[in-house]
């Protein structure tokens, strides 16, 4: 079986958010393969989940989108972070990690736990 | 918060759908080619790197499937299509689809117009601040529901009481009310001071009373109207700080209500024109009269609180250790609802009836078209759509008719709401402005919802049961649709005619009702009689024997009138609401009579309204004070009481004069104090011997006139009202009108029953006729095959139409039994409404019976007589 994971929706929107914060304005191959890069190549991502959770995020106002030119000078869709894309990354960050730590706890190797 | 702006998002994506998906596809190809070069870059040559690329890519229009479903409501989408699909259908066969919305048009039309008057009657608010937290208060007297408040418990509860922040009382009087060209009749009203500050009504102009204006020996200020004001001030400003004159008495104006301001009355809503202070006198002596008692409950209260609280500071609450008088408090709206709640539900049952009477032949309709569409059908199934889809394909359908025909319906409501509360007025007063608001559209819609549901399930489900190599075979051909389809469609046919039976048999019972009551016979000859009433201000003429002089002045002036042939007058005439009793008289050498109705007549009172004398005599100008009492009695009342001992020259005690007998002059033929009610026991006094100062209970100071004229009555009103100011011009002549529209007017609500069940049933008995009619001809477009083989093989015409004429009696005759029996078990429901016949009544069961029949074999005829007409040849070559 293969190592590498398919990304789950969830996470995928605040990764797609994350990384436009990192990077700025940027089309959905680019998005795609910062995403895999990032993940050491542990994760796969599938354009079927991908523009649609695009979609979403633009439908609900955390991402817009315009033509623009790509370093190749190909036209291409951009995707930019809005303000509220900007809160919601920061929001989404902290709850991801107050999440990641009590997971983090329960799956460390117990002492006191029990 | 951001679900929401993406439904929207996506709702407006249904919109602009091509343009979206050029975008779609175009970003989708940049990112493969964006993959490519990067393949290139990283040294594979185009034709290796496109191919990775696609692999990476994986299936494009998946994904592209997966973006559709995102962009917009595809459940929305699907359900415009389906809309689109079916207004390309209906508008293939327009003569259907006009059937269809015309009668829902009618069902739901119907409907909403009636509920509009409910939702202005029963449902809206009280047009009053808060109106939920004000009650009616009135008066329980042992067991009998409480009527109204008294004067006598008003001052205790005003200044003790607790729950309520304010309470407030009210009651209607009309005085006199001296003007240019002789005297005018006005609407007043009695206010505490609290009753504008209770419903916060604030005056459009000055103000309202002061609180310490209705107390006794407070200023005599006045309040308008906003009708009277323009009316009677021109809609002068300037009126605050007038006078007026009401009864011989100086009100200064101090204000001007809104014109929207409106308070019910019992007997609806009393056009209340001019309001004076309520002085409820503290002291226990004053005499307890009537009045509306209404209060606001402080938050958090309850009505149970309210009437506790109330009865423990009512006198008399306890009587022998029972509670005989208690409080009884009703929210204020349901106090005014509650009259009016039995015949609107009634109307609303009706109109019930008709609007499903119009889904059914709807149904029946559609049952027929889907018969037509059943190759669609099977087509749409060939290619894969499951049950599921094709109804909820029919049921959009027919949700759009029905919502086409609420469109149609509100539309006719708005038109004829006019006509409606026309029919209603009588019965029911509205308290504030009647007409369409949300809750209005809020019920024509889910009416159409739920009708468009109701008679598009059917038809669906049918048309969702098609039979796939059967049709497709038929190839175009009209298919059956199986026994089942024509059972279906004949049992609806048979519930439309039951249901039209229902309502032509209430409407029926209340046409009865109606022409009974006003075919009754009051003992009086109501033609060419103008009436007209008077109510002598009581300062000017304070003992009965100035008000007899007075009346006798206006009598012989009125005789001298031209067209006048006789002139009369009493204190209570029929079908007036004034009433005079007297208890406990007693008759010389015989029993004493527990109670009878007496009247004060003028001498040519008999001849007047044409009472018939029987025996004696009747009144004449010289029974006067100085003359012997006498005493004119009723038929009924020499029957039930002077049998034995013979009536004339008997003797009866005088209930108006202490130690004083009357001896009966006459006997004179019954009258019906109204047309509902028995003559009963009725003794007539002569007003020239007025009664005794200490003992006057009602007397003539209300006096209501008759003039038996030889021209049209009503054309000799203004020469009354002119002889009348010439005598007094203080004196107020009202109420002018001709007996013959005073009687019309007291049978109004019985009319209303009659003309609206009644055209509801007109309609009933038009959709039902429409629907057994389209069973038929369909049916017979169906056979005609068969009845082309028939006439070929030596049929002859009269046998054919035989045959379809039998199948529609057969469905005529179930549809009238079921309704007979259904008029039958809802007969105990109406029965409170009818009046002189029983809900069960053969006659006009049967007569209804009959026309129905009628009607639906009129409807049979025509198709079977098409049936007759079928040209054989023609007949078998459609095959």
């Amino acid at each position: 079986m293969s190592e590498k994971a398919e990304v789950w929706q969830g996470t995928l929107a605040l990764m797609v958010l994350k990384t436009l914060e990192t990077l700025g304005p940027l089309h959905g191959y680019g998005i795609a393969r910062r995403i895999e890069q990032t993940s050491g190549d542990l994760l796969i991502v599938n354009y079927g989940t991908l523009y649609p959770a695009l979609l979403r995020l633009e439908q609900e106002g955390y991402i817009v989108s315009e033509w623009g030119v790509s370093e190749n000078h190909r036209k291409a869709r951009f995707y930019r972070l809005t303000r509220a894309g900007r809160k919601r990354v920061e929001q989404a960050a902290r709850e991801w990690d107050r999440t990641a730590s009590i997971m983090g706890r329960f799956l460390a190797p117990a002492k006191d736990a029990l | 918060m951001r679900g929401f702006r993406a439904w929207w998002v996506r709702l407006w994506g249904v919109f602009a759908r091509r343009q979206w998906e050029g975008r779609m596809a175009e970003e989708l190809e940049t990112n493969l080619q964006l993959d490519i070069d990067d393949g290139i870059r990283r040294g594979l040559d185009p034709a290796e790197a496109r191919r990775e690329a696609l692999l990476r890519m994986g299936g494009i229009e998946a994904t592209k499937e997966n973006l559709r479903e995102r962009h917009g409501h595809p459940w929305f989408e699907t359900t415009i299509r389906d809309a689109a699909y079916a207004c390309r259908t209906m508008r293939r066969t327009p003569g259907l689809t006009a059937t269809v919305l015309f009668t829902l048009a009618l069902g739901i039309g119907a409907t909403t117009a009636i509920f509009t008057v409910v939702n202005g009657v029963l449902l809206r608010p009280l047009p009053y601040a808060d109106p939920g937290r004000l009650v009616y208060i009135s008066a329980k007297l042992g067991h009998f529901e409480g009527f109204s408040g008294y004067t006598q418990d008003y001052p205790a509860w005003r200044k003790y009481n607790r729950t309520l922040s304010q309470i407030a009382g009210y009651r209607m009087f009309e005085a006199n009310m001296a003007g240019g060209e002789g005297a005018e009749r006005i609407h007043c009203g009695l206010a505490t001071a609290s009753l504008f500050s209770l419903l916060e009504v604030h005056p459009i102009l000055g103000r309202t009373f002061r609180p310490e204006e209705d107390r006794p020996g407070g200023p005599d200020v006045a309040v308008l109207s906003d009708a009277f004001w323009r009316s009677h001030f021109a809609g002068d400003p300037s009126a605050v700080g007038k006078s007026l004159t009401l009864d011989d008495r100086v009100y200064t104006v101090v204000g001007v209500l809104p014109p929207s301001f409106r308070i019910p009355d019992r007997y609806g809503v009393f056009p209340y024109d001019v309001w004076v202070p309520f002085a409820i006198g503290e002291n226990g002596k004053a005499r307890d009269i009537m009045i509306h008692v209404v209060g606001r409950m402080r938050p958090g209260v309850s009505i149970a609180a309210v009437e506790a609280e109330l009865t423990g500071l009512m006198r008399n609450a306890v009587r022998n250790g029972v509670r005989w008088k208690s409080a009884q408090a009703v929210p204020w709206q349901e106090q005014v609802a509650s009259g009016l709640r039995r015949s609107l539900v009634l109307f609303l049952g009706a109109v019930g009836f008709l609007l499903l009477i119009a889904c059914v032949n709807v149904a029946n309709l559609l049952l027929g078209r889907s018969a037509a569409r059943s190759r669609e059908m099977a087509v749409r199934r060939a290619l894969g759509a499951g049950t599921a889809r094709i109804v909820r394909q029919l049921l959009t359908e027919s949700v759009l008719l029905s919502l086409g025909g609420a469109a149609l319906g509100l539309a006719a409501a708005h038109w004829t709401k006019g006509l409606v509360l026309l029919a209603i007025a009588p019965k029911m007063p509205a308290l504030q402005p009647i007409g369409l608001d949300y809750r209005v559209f809020t019920f024509t819609l889910a009416i159409a919802v739920v009708t468009g549901i109701a008679f598009g399930l059917a038809p669906a489900i049918a048309a969702s049961r098609v039979h796939l190599m059967e049709s497709l075979k038929e190839a175009g051909r009209g298919v059956t649709g199986g026994r089942w389809k024509g059972g279906f469609r004949s049992a609806l046919a048979v519930a439309e005619i039951a249901l039209a039976m229902v309502l032509l048999a209430g409407a029926g019972l209340f046409l009865r009702s109606f022409l009974q009551l006003r075919g009754i016979d009051l003992g009086v000859n109501p033609r060419q009689l103008l009436t007209f009433d008077v109510s002598l201000t009581n300062s000017r003429y304070p003992k009965p024997m100035d008000q007899a002089r007075y009346l006798e002045r206006l009598l012989e002036a009125l005789r001298n009138v031209p067209g006048v042939v006789s002139v009369a007058g009493g204190n209570d005439l029929p079908l007036s609401n004034g009433m005079m009793t007297f208890n406990n008289v007693a008759i010389e050498g015989g029993e004493t009579v527990p109670q009878v109705r007496g009247v004060i007549v003028s001498s040519d009172f008999f001849r007047t309204m044409g009472i018939p004398l029987v025996r004696g005599r009747v009144f004449t100008p010289q029974d006067r004070e100085d003359a012997p009492s006498v005493v004119v009695v009723s038929q009924t009342f020499a029957r039930q009481f002077l049998a034995t001992g013979g009536d004339l020259g008997r003797r009866i005690q005088n209930p108006q004069k202490d130690n004083d007998w009357l001896t009966v002059a006459g006997v004179v033929g019954d009258v019906r104090p109204s047309p509902e009610s028995e003559p009963g026991p009725m003794i007539y006094l002569p007003y020239l011997q007025p009664a005794q100062q200490e003992v006057v209970r009602v007397g003539v100071q209300f006096f209501s006139l008759v003039l038996r004229t030889s021209v049209p009555p009503m054309s000799i009103a203004p020469a009354v009202r002119r002889v009348a100011a010439a005598i007094d011009p203080a004196q107020a002549v009202y109420d002018v009108a001709s007996f013959e529209d005073v009687r019309s007017e007291w049978v109004a609500p019985r009319r209303v029953n009659a003309i609206l069940i009644g055209s509801f049933a007109g309609l009933a008995l038009l959709l039902g006729s429409i629907g057994i009619y389209g069973v038929l001809s369909y049916a017979v477009g169906e056979r005609t095959h068969e009845f082309g083989i028939r006439i070929a093989l030596g049929a002859r015409p009269r046998e054919i139409t035989g045959m379809v004429l039998r199948s529609g009696i057969k469905v005529v005759a179930c549809g009238v039994g079921l309704g007979l029996v259904g008029s039958l078990a809802l007969a105990r429901w109406i029965s409170a409404e009818l009046w002189g016949v029983r809900a069960t009544d053969p006659w006009t069961l049967g007569t209804v019976m009959a026309i129905l029949t009628a009607v639906g074999i009129l409807a049979c005829a025509i198709p079977a007589r098409r049936a007759a007409r079928v040209d054989p040849l023609t007949a078998l070559r459609c095959e």
